[in-house]
């Protein structure tokens, strides 16, 4: 990898000050983050947070504001060469329906400038081998969304953009594709992650990157999310005691009733709780 | 040039598992036979008519059905994958925008172009094991012009293509074009002439500006450049430039229908942001 002169590794990908508007609406607002090589980091936010244009942006897509580097290329003056270094996988199945596993990823290949050598240990990756020549339309949701794997991996790009990719897929499913997460992280590549989804967080991404109104509301370890929660919320062993009676003693300390709440903290609690803070500070 | 090369054959590969291909190709051949042999028929001949004749019983047919075909597969191909959800995924692959509307304007005008090919080509041959007077030079010819106009509405299908948000809406502009190009702009150019003083230059930037005129003109003059035939638009450029003059001016202006949709395809697709 190559290194700055203060022999700090350089980010595999550099996102700088980035904005974006949609007409008079902003969508994001002076969003910098940076991932260094190897990493995985998890872009969490709400539905309109600005995830999806964030990615847009970084696969040059679409124009913006600001600067993105990608393995050193920047995104604005050379968007094609950026593209080589990236591979993409979309929220739906986006690869032709009619079209065999083997031809889809052929096409990919091709566009790619990518050997169709790579096809096959593609294939494998995603244990999908044997469906090799089955048409895409029969494939089930989850063998379509690791399909979209194997095509992103072809011509071995460092950094894998996922956009909500279990976002249609059953719990099953899910599972195998968070796995093959993990296989993509052990093997060095670069991930932002863009998800709804929590479960497993900790056990998936080294950063979590929360999106907010377009902005950055949080970037941390999920340890540093956890404990920026934890700070702002106390958690009651209530031992026998009633809820009610609880709740009311905290009312009449000055604990407004909406936010006494029974709540087993899970990691989307954790993150609306933390976009809450980010709303009350402003 | 080689993501173009990639998108093209895409384009092609998928144009030849479509059945919309199929069945114009199909249906064309089956027209070109049936105009044939009808008019072999009304003349009271045997078998089929010679190449001319049937050249000329085509025209009218392929100035309606080629140009509707290509302005409908084309409208689909950028609006198509917009409704799809899969544009966004071919821009994230290593390619301009240039690069995939090239792409696409290639295969879709070799597949439609091909069917078309075969269609005439299937037809050709058994009109020449028919027929006694052969013109398969002229026949070729026509196919030329054909394939022209099929490039010119492809193109024009790409802008549209470009502009819309859906298919639907994409499919809407196309067919509001074709009927425009094939009924609407005769009628009314013809009423124009008729009612008002249309002066030279006139009539012909009224030629000039519908490409399906433009290969009427230039396909009745090579077979047989009949004034009453040509129609106001075509005798004034015959009369004005002679034969080589107005085919010369037609030929060029076919270039510049070719070149300049496409061009502003291009343009408007670098300018959007899908």
């Amino acid at each position: 990898m190559n290194a700055m002169p203060d022999d700090k590794p350089r980010p595999m990908l550099r996102v700088q000050s980035l904005q974006r508007s949609y007409g008079k609406r902003v969508v994001l607002r002076d969003v910098t983050f940076d991932a260094a090589a190897g990493s995985v980091i998890a872009l969490l936010g709400s539905n309109g947070a600005g995830k999806t244009t964030a990615l847009k942006c970084i696969l040059g897509v679409i124009s913006f504001g600001g600067e993105i580097e990608v393995d050193g290329c920047s995104v604005k003056k050379d968007g094609k060469e950026a593209r080589k270094r990236i591979g993409y996988v979309p929220q739906l199945p986006a690869l032709a329906e009619g079209d065999t596993c083997q031809q889809a990823l052929e096409f990919i290949a091709d566009l790619k400038g990518a050997p169709r050598a790579g096809i096959t240990p593609a294939l494998e990756l995603v244990n999908l081998a044997q469906e090799r020549d089955a048409r895409i339309g029969q494939l089930s949701g989850g063998m379509r969304q690791r399909l979209a794997v194997a095509a992103a991996v072809l011509g071995g790009p460092p950094v894998l953009l996922l956009d909500e990719p279990t976002a249609s897929l059953d719990i099953d499913s899910k599972r195998e594709f968070q796995q093959l997460i993990l296989r993509l992280r052990d093997e060095g590549k670069t991930i932002i992650l863009s998800t709804h989804f929590f479960e497993h967080l900790e056990e998936l991404a080294d950063r979590v990157l929360i999106l907010h109104d377009g902005r950055v509301a949080f970037d941390g370890t999920t340890d540093d999310l956890a404990a920026t929660s934890r700070s702002k919320r106390l958690v009651v062993n209530l031992n026998g005691h009633s809820p009610s009676e609880t709740a009311a003693v905290l009312e009449r300390a000055g604990i407004d009733r909406s936010r006494i709440q029974p709540v087993a903290m899970g990691w989307e609690d954790i993150v609306l709780a933390t976009q809450q803070t980010e709303e009350d500070a402003q | 040039m080689n993501a173009v090369v990639t998108v093209a054959r895409k384009e092609v590969r998928d144009a030849l598992n479509s059945t919309w291909l199929l069945l114009y190709a199909v249906m064309f051949t089956a027209l070109a036979l049936g105009l044939s042999y009808l008019g072999e028929r009304n003349l009271g001949s045997l078998g089929f008519e010679n190449f001319s004749r049937t050249t000329a019983s085509l025209l009218n047919l392929c100035l309606l059905l080629a140009p509707l075909v290509a302005l409908a597969l084309s409208s689909g191909a950028i609006a198509g994958e917009r409704d799809r959800g899969t544009l966004t995924f071919l821009l994230a692959q290593p390619l301009e925008r240039w690069e995939l509307l090239l792409g696409k304007y290639a295969g879709l005008a070799a597949s439609i172009g091909l069917a078309t090919a075969a269609g005439f080509g299937v037809a050709g041959s058994l009109i020449a094991l028919q027929s006694s007077a052969m013109d398969a030079g002229t026949y070729i010819l026509f196919l030329g012009l054909v394939l022209a106009l099929i490039v010119v509405m492809t193109g024009l299908g790409l802008v549209v293509s470009v502009v819309s948000e859906s298919r639907v809406q994409a499919l809407g502009m196309a067919m509001l074009i074709w009927f425009v190009a094939a009924f609407f702009f005769d009628l009314v150019l013809i009423g124009m002439v008729s009612t008002t003083s249309l002066g030279g230059g006139g009539l012909l930037l009224a030629l000039l500006a519908n490409p399906i005129e433009i290969v009427r003109v230039l396909a009745i003059i090579r077979l047989e450049p009949d004034l009453q035939i040509l129609g106001p638009f075509g005798s004034y450029l015959m009369e004005r430039v002679g034969t080589t003059g107005a085919t010369v001016i037609l030929s060029t202006a076919l270039l510049a229908w070719i070149a300049v949709p496409v061009g502003i395809a291009a343009w408007l697709f670098e300018a959007r942001e899908d």
